[in-house]
């Protein structure tokens, strides 16, 4: 009795505490649902309405939030340069048309190139009103060239370099002068990626004064509420953690540069916002309305995108559906001081003979990439610079087999191959095959790959395996980042491809930092890389001019601390000579000998095999137009889709509401 | 006073020493990786545009000038320590000239706060449930509870996020996809409401598998509980059996609890990587792994300083509970 006296309060207490514990638990989980339902399902994290709004991919998440400096080193310039910033030139990927942007009209050089004159556009408004003029072109050199740690795009080591003294020469003109000659001055000023932008002198002085000093200006945080642009949007808000930022349209479209030459205003708010690095997530978000445009992902999030998102499409309507021109190329490549064999240009030829590439672009990358055999890609420009001009140089090119047999390796036909697959797929082409699927390739022949390696000394094992000179079986070690989704299938068709060929292959797949680790030391023998030879101009040599063999480095050492491109461990004396040819060439009035260089340069990297360069690059960049419409296509192909260009404002620009 | 003596202080001499040493070993690790952050940092001005090689050494010495990366090992680490007492972890090199302190500052309350939360809710719930199934262990509501809880427990984590993501964003769209709550902060009803909607996912993930965890760790101590001598008598005493869950069987099995949930709150600040990954949260972990990838060494040092001092601290509190949880501690 005296037991259950003393037990009963407890146990009431208990019963009490039960039901509390329930209670709290069901409101842990009640809650927040009922929040989620009681709101309206819009997952933005901004409150604007969202027919005022265009919601693009972030891409990335910023690390820097907040800091609109972007000329200091680590400035944040990804589509913050096709919202904000503006330079003289640009130069579409698309087209390849040099826009005259702040410059009204080409460079004008002196007759050995050291000195530049630039007429400037006049109209053009800083958002605050002031008009844009010369006082700005010299402050942002003057600036830039002052302080080592506005580093951005290594202006400020060029400016010095050539020690650029800028004057201005009227209220809409400046000439640059230059301590040697420099033909390609210009393209500091010319931007597919960046270009020296320009700084509003009446703010950034301003901002000088209060940090005390113009060099001190490489730590000036400008915030987003100080923000002074010329292009077409100002920064309001942005997430302390990176996910996200907003912008608005300036109050005067019509005058910023954008506006001006385009005649749009477009959207009112801009969101920028990153959803993660799953492609899925973004193709959800597509679906939920909650994202306008993405800049890539892999075909299954594509494909999921398009079968629920109605309003969505890519540069195509349907097959091959992605943007095919973004200028850049992907590569097998070759370590020269790697495996032995590679060192032969036997061996080398042997290997691109031995890729079927009608199934490599077919099984591997499902169509939708155009084939180039050298490291340039067949954009519409680019094909009619380069790839058109040497087919029949291609056509007629002929290796030696060994014994005096000559060999013609080049197959004009691919496109036509993959445009007949993509027909018996029950896909139309939308164009020429040549347009599409780009240019020719190499011969899947398995029999001239044998007696190319025959002549190289090796030989087939009583298993078929291929054995080295010395009797050792050949062991080729090929390596991939799966996050470049291209490139990582364009190494698994050749690791199946070389196999069934004998030659036994170690396929690594590393992850990005070991990858590129690797290359940086030279420790691969052959990888999945990625470049372009030449802009989306036809230049070739700012991109070709780090292959130089002054700045080679052997296998073990680090290519990077001599500042060039020396990834492949190859010296040239004939590449070196090219390079040194195209580097006293004008690019622009020069055109037609730079581009017979060029062309020369190519035909001695084919020759040679120095890479087997496969396919060009390919974006499924992709828009839904339920709130927005108006992105360049491929039946409106006026501009370049690639919004995170700086050229992109262009695309931005042109969008207008959709209902 | 002999508590003092011979358990307090050694315990607390061997937290500084637990931090010294693994700031020291935090320092040296990633200045021994083969990924140097000034190049990094090139690499990833020049992705997309080529520069002129000449201009890229000139830039590169700037940088290492402006990083403090070109004195010797030694002056690093010095210079370290005499920064790192005034409490200044120095500017992210990734992000310069931005302080590390800010990016601790704009991550931190994120991963904080769904950890901690999380973290409880999961620890409360799995002992609570998982003692009480494993006391009535022979009822027909248990041993579906148990085998529910087995099935979800080796579900691999990420599987888990995609399946709420894809239920909770795609079929049933009622929660955001990303960050962790909407507008800029304020003491607003809205705001307040947007985090609990913005962290509803994340969170139920995390005490998803933490429960399961638990509720394992906890089914299993109390069914050695209840084979012994005191509950076993008090059963033939006719105590409620909720008084011998909650006072007997739970109480006797706190020690390992306690200790799973100081170790468990003293590593939250690390961060939780895939969860940020997963449903686009913010907080340290992705920066740390970011960091990691990009031989921040300064981000690196800051987050990890954290994790350090928080694993060390939650050991120390551990071991400073003890003797009030057990008695044959103060006894020894």
């Amino acid at each position: 009795m005296m037991l259950f006296k003393n037990i009963y309060p407890y146990s009431r207490s208990v019963t009490m505490l039960r039901k509390l514990v329930l209670l709290f638990l069901l409101a842990l989980l009640a809650v927040p649902t009922l929040v989620g339902f009681a709101q309206e399902p819009d997952g933005l994290p901004v409150d604007v309405p969202r027919e005022d709004l265009w919601v693009f991919d972030q891409i990335f998440r910023w690390g820097t939030v907040g800091n609109y400096n972007v000329w200091r080193i680590g400035g944040s310039t990804p589509f913050h340069h096709a919202l904000m910033l503006e330079t003289f030139w640009n130069r579409d990927q698309e087209t390849g048309e040099f826009i005259h942007a702040l410059a009204d009209g080409d460079p004008v050089y002196n007759d050995d190139f050291s000195e530049m004159s630039v007429n400037l556009r006049q109209g053009v408004m800083w958002s605050d009103g002031e008009e844009f003029d010369a006082d700005d072109v010299v402050y942002t050199i003057e600036t830039i060239k002052a302080v080592p740690e506005l580093g951005q795009g290594g202006w400020h080591p060029q400016l010095v370099d050539f020690d650029v003294q800028v004057e201005k020469t009227g209220d809409f003109s400046v000439h640059f002068t230059l301590n040697r000659s420099n033909p390609r001055f210009h393209t500091l000023f010319e931007s597919r990626w960046n270009g020296v932008y320009m700084m509003p002198s009446h703010v950034v002085s301003a901002a000088a004064e209060a940090v005390g000093g113009t060099e001190n200006l490489g730590s000036w945080e400008w915030a987003a509420e100080d923000v002074v642009v010329l292009g077409n949007y100002l920064p309001v808000e942005a997430d302390p953690n990176g996910y996200w930022e907003l912008f608005r349209r300036r109050d005067d479209p019509e005058n910023s540069l954008a506006g001006i030459i385009t005649g749009g205003s477009g959207p009112p708010y801009a969101l920028s916002i990153f959803y993660g690095n799953e492609n899925i997530r973004k193709a959800i978000a597509m679906s939920r309305n909650e994202l306008d445009v993405y800049f890539d992902v892999d075909i299954e999030s594509f494909e999921f995108t398009l079968d629920n998102a109605s309003k969505a499409r890519s540069w195509y309507t349907d097959f091959p559906w992605a943007y095919p021109n973004e200028v850049s190329s992907r590569q097998l490549a070759m370590n020269m001081e790697g495996d032995p064999m590679l060192a032969n240009k036997d061996v080398r030829w042997a290997l691109a003979l031995a890729i079927d590439i009608v199934e490599l672009q077919t099984e591997y990358i499902g169509g939708v990439a155009k084939v180039t055999p050298f490291p340039v890609p067949p954009t519409a420009k680019l094909y009619n610079l380069y790839h058109g001009p040497m087919t029949e140089w291609l056509t007629n090119l002929q290796i030696d087999l060994g014994d005096g047999e000559m060999y013609n390796p080049y197959d004009p036909t691919v496109p036509d191959q993959i445009a007949a697959w993509a027909e018996e797929q029950g896909f139309a082409v939308p164009g020429e095959p040549h347009e599409v699927f780009g240019s020719g390739w190499w011969k899947y022949d398995t029999d001239a790959a044998e007696k190319l390696l025959i002549k190289a000394g090796l030989s087939r094992g009583g298993d078929g395996q291929w054995l080295t000179p010395d009797g050792e079986p050949w062991v080729l070690d090929l390596q991939s980042d799966p996050s470049e989704n291209d490139a990582y299938r364009m190494g698994q068709a050749a690791f199946d491809m070389w196999t069934d060929f004998g030659v036994e292959v170690n396929f690594s797949t590393l992850d990005r930092n070991t990858w590129d680790q690797n290359h940086f030391v030279g420790s691969y023998e052959v990888s999945t890389p990625w470049t372009s030879f030449a802009l989306a101009s036809g230049d070739m040599w700012p991109q070709i001019r780090g292959r130089h063999s002054r700045y080679y480095a052997p296998v073990g050492e680090d290519y990077r601390p001599l500042g060039g491109d020396g990834v492949r461990r190859l010296r040239d004396d004939r590449l070196d000579e090219l390079i040194d040819a195209m580097e006293s060439v004008n690019p622009v009035s020069q055109e037609a000998e730079n581009i017979e260089i060029n062309t020369q340069l190519l035909q001695h990297w084919v020759e040679n095999m120095f890479d087997i360069t496969c396919i060009a690059f390919k974006k499924f960049v992709t828009w839904d137009e339920t709130y927005w419409t108006g992105f360049p296509t491929a039946e409106n192909p006026n501009y370049q889709p690639l919004y995170w260009f700086q050229g992109g404002k262009y695309a931005i620009q042109n969008l207008h509401p959709t209902s | 006073m002999q508590l003092l003596k011979s358990y307090i202080l050694p315990r607390i001499a061997q937290w500084v020493v637990v931090i010294f040493v693994g700031v020291t070993v935090t320092f040296l690790i990633p200045r021994f990786s083969p990924i140097n952050p000034v190049d990094d940092m090139i690499g990833r001005m020049t992705a997309f545009q080529t520069i002129d090689p000449q201009a890229v050494v000139a830039m590169r010495a700037t940088m290492e000038d402006l990083y403090g990366l070109d004195g010797s090992l030694l002056e690093q680490y010095v210079a370290f320590w005499q920064r790192l007492l005034k409490g200044d972890l120095g500017p992210s090199f990734q992000n310069f000239p931005t302080p590390v302190n800010d990016f601790i500052a704009a991550g931190l309350p994120w991963t904080v706060g769904l950890l901690t939360t999380t973290t409880l809710i999961s620890w409360l719930l799995g002992i609570f449930v998982g003692s009480l199934v494993g006391y009535f262990q022979h009822r027909r509501w248990a041993q579906v509870l148990e085998r529910l809880v087995i099935v979800i427990y080796p579900m691999p984590y990420l599987i888990t996020a995609l399946i709420l993501l894809i239920v909770f964003a795609f079929y049933i769209p009622l929660f955001p996809m990303v960050g962790g709550a909407q507008g800029s902060p304020a003491l607003t009803w809205q705001y307040i409401s947007s985090i609990l909607r913005f962290g509803f996912l994340p969170a139920l993930s995390i005490v998803i598998g933490g429960f399961a965890f638990r509720f394992i760790m906890a089914k299993a101590l109390a069914t050695t509980e209840i084979a012994s001598d005191y509950v076993q008598y008090a059963e033939l005493a006719a105590v409620p059996k909720r008084r011998i869950v909650l006072s007997y069987v739970i109480r006797n099995t706190m020690l390992p609890h306690v200790n799973d949930l100081a170790l468990s709150l003293g590593a939250m600040f690390e961060g939780a990587l895939i969860v940020e990954v997963m449903f686009g949260y913010p907080g340290l972990g992705s920066k740390l792994f970011t960091a990691i990838s990009n031989a921040d060494y300064n981000i690196i040092m800051g987050i990890t300083l954290m994790s350090i001092v928080g694993i060390a601290t939650g050991s120390l509190i551990v071991d400073l509970l003890y003797p009030i949880f057990d008695p044959r501690v103060r006894l020894r």
